[in-house]
């Protein structure tokens, strides 16, 4: 039962039904009550009547039949016990009374009977209490009936008022299913009902963000292409050499030039997925992880590379130091924090790594690190470095350093900036070893 | 002809150099704004290749300042932003043509040629002068009809002299608009080159102006 309408017209209907019959059950309990004193009333004053007429006047015929509704029925006994009178000869009444009212039960259901003794005889009259019941139950259904009568204009007065009250629910529903998938302008909420108004706000808040975040990515692929045309022009360039190459020394400079600028693309081409798969995974899949293992996997993978460049690539401090976070990222995190550093550095140059808890003042020598401590990743190379006034700029897509070779994506800051966003950290540029080349160093939270 | 490149990308700039230098053209390359400024303040060019996303100062910059000191110097625009805008903003910071990256390298030749032919006064592709056919494009040259093999050396200083035909041009001029940065030059270079064209074109072809320089025999 999804439809509000329905669901409204139940729980009303149901409330109405259930509150007639509480009114009825009610009005039948007060009209059984004054049907009570009602009856008791006459029961008592025809007992106290018939008790100051003499004997033979009641064994007349005098005696009113009793009025079928009433159903009185009286007994006479002489004060020896034997039955005198009966006016109509009932089935299965008590043969003896008390005094006063009491109420019997019998097999014709319960009698409501009154004794009084006179100077000779004992005079019982009694009656059946369905005859008050009869009257109550009159009485009540006869307020229930109108009530009942009315129900299907009452269902049908809710399904309308119903289907007005959502009307403007309707009209949004119909905003937004024929709005453009492009259109992120907000949904108007003049003339909404305060109910609806909460959900339209949300909505348009959402709007917004989504507004914002298709922005970004419009800008990011207009980047993106942007960028991809410097390798692409490159590769085009390097292809017309190739096939002017007379020579076979020109062809194979040709050919290593083409390669080249073909693992760039390639490059590029990885980071900007790189990129992209980075900006939805933000806040899922987290675990605590350790930092220090993490950064000895990317080292191991990158000793190869550092060896082509003879750089001296290898972890200088490591201690146990977790992290909540995504493994994937942070790996690639730190690739591209290595890959960087070995990019750059001069042939025998040296590259460090190091994964430790942060805030080394802090007593956090509990086994495994686990303490309220960060971590800290830390990669210093003895390369060129990074000017100054350039350290803010490098962390913008697409930013390269002027004059940088070989040239890069301009991403791999970018990422490694975005994936520290995305785990809380902060990341910092310093001067490397000895006062030259780069120290990045990414400071996480406590995980 | 002496071409300087301006582009901040090592491996475009590195294909557009070899490729041109195939074509015959002697190239000269710089990576910024500044260092373009720079030597275009000290040294003749031809024509200047200019990319405008450059580190340091914007090719543009460098475009407008160079028109402002009333340079005529033949300017071809290459660049990735393909926005009408700012195609009509190079062209109008003083630009003589605009190609959008990626382009190919022989359109990229076809245009300088173009635009050389166009600041040497003539609507021709072929220069002809005294029944010597030069065709930039090609590369062929004939006399009578007949074709002559030429070194790319000889080439580019046949064209040299017969961008003005009559016009004197001396040795170091020469030197410096055949020769590119980094190039060795043999002391004699320019005879040789010289004693060279006149075997294959006739002795009286290039006329030596004592104590001056060279031109073509200018026609009668």
């Amino acid at each position: 039962m999804t439809s509000l309408r329905t669901r409204l017209l139940v729980w009303l209907l149901g409330g109405v039904v259930l509150l007639g019959a509480a009114g009825a059950w009610i009005v039948y309990r007060n009209a059984l009550a004054e049907a009570d004193a009602f009856f008791d009333y006459h029961l008592r004053e025809t007992a106290l009547l018939l008790r100051d007429q003499p004997v033979q006047y009641m064994l007349g015929p005098a005696i009113p039949p009793g009025d079928a509704d009433y159903d009185f029925v009286v007994q006479v006994w002489s004060l020896d016990g034997i039955l005198v009178y009966l006016s109509r000869p009932h089935a299965v009444l008590p043969a003896i009374t008390t005094l006063g009212f009491s109420t019997a039960s019998t097999s014709e259901g319960r009698w409501r009977v009154y004794g009084v003794q006179a100077v000779t005889r004992v005079i019982q009259v009694a009656q059946p209490m369905r005859v008050r019941e009869r009257q109550a139950a009159d009485l009540a259904l006869r307020t229930l009936v109108p009530f009942a009568l009315l129900m299907p204009l009452l269902a049908i007065l809710i399904w309308f008022a119903v289907g007005h009250a959502l009307r403007p629910l309707q009209r949004l529903t119909q905003l937004v299913k024929t709005r453009k998938e492009t259109a992120l302008d907000p949904l108007p909420d003049a003339r909404l009902p305060t109910e609806v108004q909460p959900l339209v706000s949300a909505l348009n808040d959402l709007l917004q963000r989504l507004g914002a975040v298709l922005e970004r990515e419009r800008g990011f692929m207009a980047d993106a292409a942007h960028e991809l045309r410097t390798p692409l022009t490159a590769l085009h360039l390097q292809m017309s050499t190739l096939a002017r190459a007379g020579t076979e020394a020109e062809r194979a400079d040709a050919m290593a030039r083409l390669s080249a600028g073909v693992q760039r693309a390639i490059r590029l081409v990885e980071q900007l997925l790189a990129l992209a798969q980075q900006e939805p995974r933000v806040g899922s899949e987290r675990a605590k992880l350790r930092l220090d293992e993490l950064a000895r996997d990317v080292v191991a993978e990158m000793v190869p590379v550092a060896d082509a460049r003879h750089i001296d690539l290898g972890i200088c401090a490591s201690e146990p130091a977790t992290v909540l976070g995504d493994a994937q990222a942070l790996r690639t995190l730190i690739r591209n924090l290595v890959d960087n550093a070995v990019r750059y550095t001069p042939e025998g140059g040296t590259v460090d790594v190091s994964a430790m808890a942060s805030a080394p003042s802090q007593p956090i020598h509990a086994p495994g690190g686990v303490g309220q401590a960060g971590s800290l990743l830390r990669v210093v190379d003895s390369g060129p470095g990074i000017a100054e006034q350039e350290r803010s700029r490098v962390f913008d897509r697409f930013y390269r350093q002027p004059g940088t070779s070989p040239p890069g994506s301009g991403l791999g800051l970018a990422i490694v900036k975005s994936i520290a966003d995305a785990h809380g950290a902060s990341v910092a540029l310093n001067s490397g070893l000895a006062g030259r080349g780069l120290a990045v160093t990414v400071s996480f939270p406590p995980g | 002809m002496r071409l300087l490149l301006v582009e901040d990308d090592s491996m475009i700039g590195e294909a557009i150099r070899t490729g041109l230098r195939r074509d015959g053209f002697t190239v000269d390359w710089v990576h910024d704004g500044d260092a373009a400024e720079e030597v275009l303040r000290t040294q003749p060019f031809d024509l200047l290749l200019l990319d405008l996303g450059l580190p340091r100062k914007g090719g543009l910059q460098v475009l407008q300042r160079l028109r402002a000191r009333h340079e005529t110097l033949p300017v071809l625009i290459i660049t990735a932003r393909d926005a009408v805008s700012d195609r009509v903003q190079g062209l109008d910071a003083g630009a003589d043509d605009y190609l959008v990256k990626p382009f190919d390298l022989d359109e990229l030749a076809a245009r300088i040629r173009a635009l050389l032919r166009r600041k040497s006064g003539r609507t021709a592709p072929q220069v002809e002068h005294l029944g010597v056919m030069l065709d930039p494009a090609t590369h062929r040259v004939t006399r009578e009809g007949r074709d002559i093999a030429l070194s790319p050396r000889e080439f580019a200083l046949l064209q040299l002299l017969l961008e003005r035909p009559g016009n004197i041009l001396s040795r170091a001029q020469i030197e410096e608009r055949l020769y590119g940065w980094g190039e060795e030059v043999e002391s004699n270079a320019v005879e040789v080159h010289i004693h060279a064209l006149r075997r294959k074109l006739g002795a009286d072809f290039i006329v030596t102006v004592r104590g001056v320089g060279y031109r073509v025999r200018p026609a009668a």
